[in-house]
């Protein structure tokens, strides 16, 4: 399966690089956490379930809304370590700056949709704030679970964009 | 233009990008939305937008993915590898090959309770192959046989790819799990057998190992009994229907979290090291998959699939080549594409064909099943073949005396033990079915 190993570059960064790779790893960390309260939450409910004739009521909606919480913040480190998947079998021959034309295209095509993502996923948040949509069984407001996704998109978008402009220079120099 | 005009020509497109290294998730994401646009509209395409991330984020039986991620990365660092290694070994470490065999065994008992293939390959190799140097295994087929058992931490159940292609076509879970458990097993098996062959006709390729006494055989195997528990409660609790595969994921990861925290593994950097790596590979998956639904939106809008599927089956051709063909295409893939996206990208085109061909009168659902293990099996070929065999670079770069093409030479009796075994699957497929038939299933 694609997964990553070796997940730390070891780059050292300064200025916006480094603030970048602060954020990006705060969220990586905030991501995990999310997971493991999940483990908690469904362990909770299936104690509850079984021993007390308890199940944790709407355990069903918090799992899905910590899920999509943690898939978002997720993003962005993947993208800071160069993670997200590309083909490069008919390129690998290719003259360096070629490809680094590419990948500076790619990057600006991925910083563009995020950007758009971030946007409308903002827009929505709005929206459903605005009509207090909530869950069934909880009554938990769906936009809070769009909160943390909206800037994790802008991050994905910054890192993005970041890496394009690394390119830039490979092209320039 | 007609729809499917649409469908092809942005499918062509999307082709394309990827070759221009545009990363995968964004060509589907892309050509997806710029063909919804021109059939559907940019006002329908933005409102989706408004959602779209969020519904695909939060299904709930997607939740299982980040946890299985998150397990394997506890699992990696809570040193039981090396038990299961050192099982392996002490029980067949002194046959001729045993080592290797211990190896390959070692991966299997990992896969048990890690769904990607990589992380199997990678801790295992840090594990096996100094110990296999030590004992005057060649590298070339140390790297080898580590390289190719990786692939069974997918094929055995908990498997990530089995979670997609189960969502994908609305199949159960479970019974995917509980179906992909004997071919992964005589994957296992073909593996052994493939190494004893090797170290018969070249022997100093693969020598005998240490014996050990029985008492520290028992002792090698009771400490190994953190997999067995992890995998008969998450497995079993699945199967038996006590709890969903996400409560199954939850209780695995919180369980592997202790072990590597009893061990020390999370000391230091460790505890960060798994958060970072669960947050890699779990943002590298939902990209792809969310550039999937909007490919897949665009494509049910377009009709192209229904379509497509159509006019093959009114080929008339025999079902069985028409089988092999896609099982052709996916090797090809394979060797320029990672499973995963393999899998997204091809399943919402070559599922309905399949469901519309009468393959020896299987049932539906029974076919459904039958196809996603095929596909499970041929796509993870594609991390052993050249020339961007995932698992092959992973191992081949902790052996910097063995060039990668000595690597390849050795992985190919592997390859041929793989397409033997796929052949048997698609004529026999009652070897993955027949354990759905047990009672109590």
């Amino acid at each position: 399966m694609a997964d990553i190993l070796f997940t730390e570059t070891g780059q050292r960064y300064t200025g916006v690089g480094l603030g970048l790779d602060r954020l990006c790893k705060l969220l990586a960390i905030a991501s995990g956490i999310s997971l493991l309260v999940m483990a908690l939450l469904s362990l909770r409910s299936i104690v509850g379930r079984t021993f007390f004739d308890s199940a944790l009521q709407g355990d069903y909606e918090l799992v899905q809304m910590l899920s999509a919480i943690a898939v978002a913040m997720a993003l962005p480190y993947a993208n800071w370590i160069g993670g997200h998947v590309i083909v490069d079998f008919f390129t690998a021959k290719a003259p360096a700056k070629a490809n680094a034309l590419m990948d500076m295209v790619a990057h600006l095509l991925l910083a563009l949709f995020s950007a758009v993502l971030a946007w409308r996923l903002g827009v929505g948040m709005v929206d459903l704030r605005g009509n207090h949509d909530a869950s069934m069984m909880l009554n938990i407001p769906t936009w809070w679970s769009y909160a943390p996704m909206v800037p994790s998109f802008a991050l994905l978008a910054a890192t993005s964009l970041y890496t394009a402009a690394g390119h830039l220079r490979k092209l320039l120099s | 233009m007609t729809g499917i005009e649409w469908g092809s020509l942005m499918f062509g497109v999307m082709l394309l990008l990827l070759a221009l290294r545009v990363h995968i998730g964004i060509a589907m994401l892309l050509t997806g939305s710029v063909g919804y646009i021109f059939v559907a509209g940019i006002d329908p395409l933005m409102s989706y937008f408004k959602t779209g991330a969020y519904a695909r984020f939060s299904v709930y039986d997607l939740s299982v993915v980040p946890l299985f991620l998150l397990m394997g990365q506890f699992a990696t660092h809570g040193g039981l590898s090396k038990a299961l290694f050192q099982a392996g070994n002490a029980m067949i470490g002194h046959w001729r090959g045993g080592m290797a065999m211990a190896g390959v065994t070692a991966c299997a008992g990992f896969g048990a309770i890690c769904g990607s293939s990589l992380a199997t390959a990678a801790t295992m190799g840090q594990v096996a192959l100094p110990e296999m140097k030590a004992h005057n295994y060649s590298g070339r087929f140390a790297t080898a046989a580590i390289a190719a058992g990786g692939t069974l931490g997918i094929l055995i159940p908990p498997s990530v790819p089995l979670v997609i292609y189960a969502i994908l076509t609305e199949q159960n879970i479970a019974k995917l799990f509980l179906a992909a458990f004997v071919p992964g097993i005589i994957a296992a098996l073909g593996y052994m057998v493939v190494i004893a062959i090797i170290a018969r006709v070249s022997p100093a390729d693969a020598p005998a190992g240490d014996k050990y006494t029985w008492a520290q055989r028992l002792q090698a195997l009771v400490a190994t009994w953190p997999v067995l528990l992890i995998f008969v409660v998450v497995i079993g609790g699945i199967y038996g229907g006590l709890f969903t595969p996400t409560e199954a994921a939850s209780i695995g990861t919180l369980a592997t979290a202790f072990v590597a925290w009893r061990s020390g593994g999370l000391r230091g950097r460790g505890f960060l090291e798994c958060m970072y790596g669960t947050a890699a590979a779990t943002g590298m998956i939902f990209l792809i998959l969310l550039g999937a639904d909007v490919m897949n939106v665009f494509l049910a809008l377009t009709q192209l699939n229904v379509e497509l599927a159509k006019w093959v089956i009114g080929l008339k051709l025999s079902p069985v080549l028409v089988l092999f063909m896609i099982i052709f295409i996916y090797l090809v893939l394979g060797c320029i594409m990672d499973s995963l996206s393999m899998i997204l990208l091809t399943i919402p085109i070559f599922y309905p064909i399949v469901m519309g061909l009468d393959l020896f009168g299987l049932a539906p659902e029974a076919k459904a099943i039958w196809f996603g293990i095929i596909v499970l099996m041929v796509v993870e070929i594609g991390l052993i073949t050249p020339p961007v065999g995932m698992n092959v670079f992973i191992i081949n770069s902790m052996d910097k005396t063995v060039p990668m093409k000595d690597t390849f030479l050795f992985v190919m009796p592997f390859l041929a033990s793989d397409l033997i075994r796929i052949v048997a699957l698609v004529f026999m497929p009652g070897i993955t079915l027949f354990v759905l038939k047990l009672p109590g299933v």
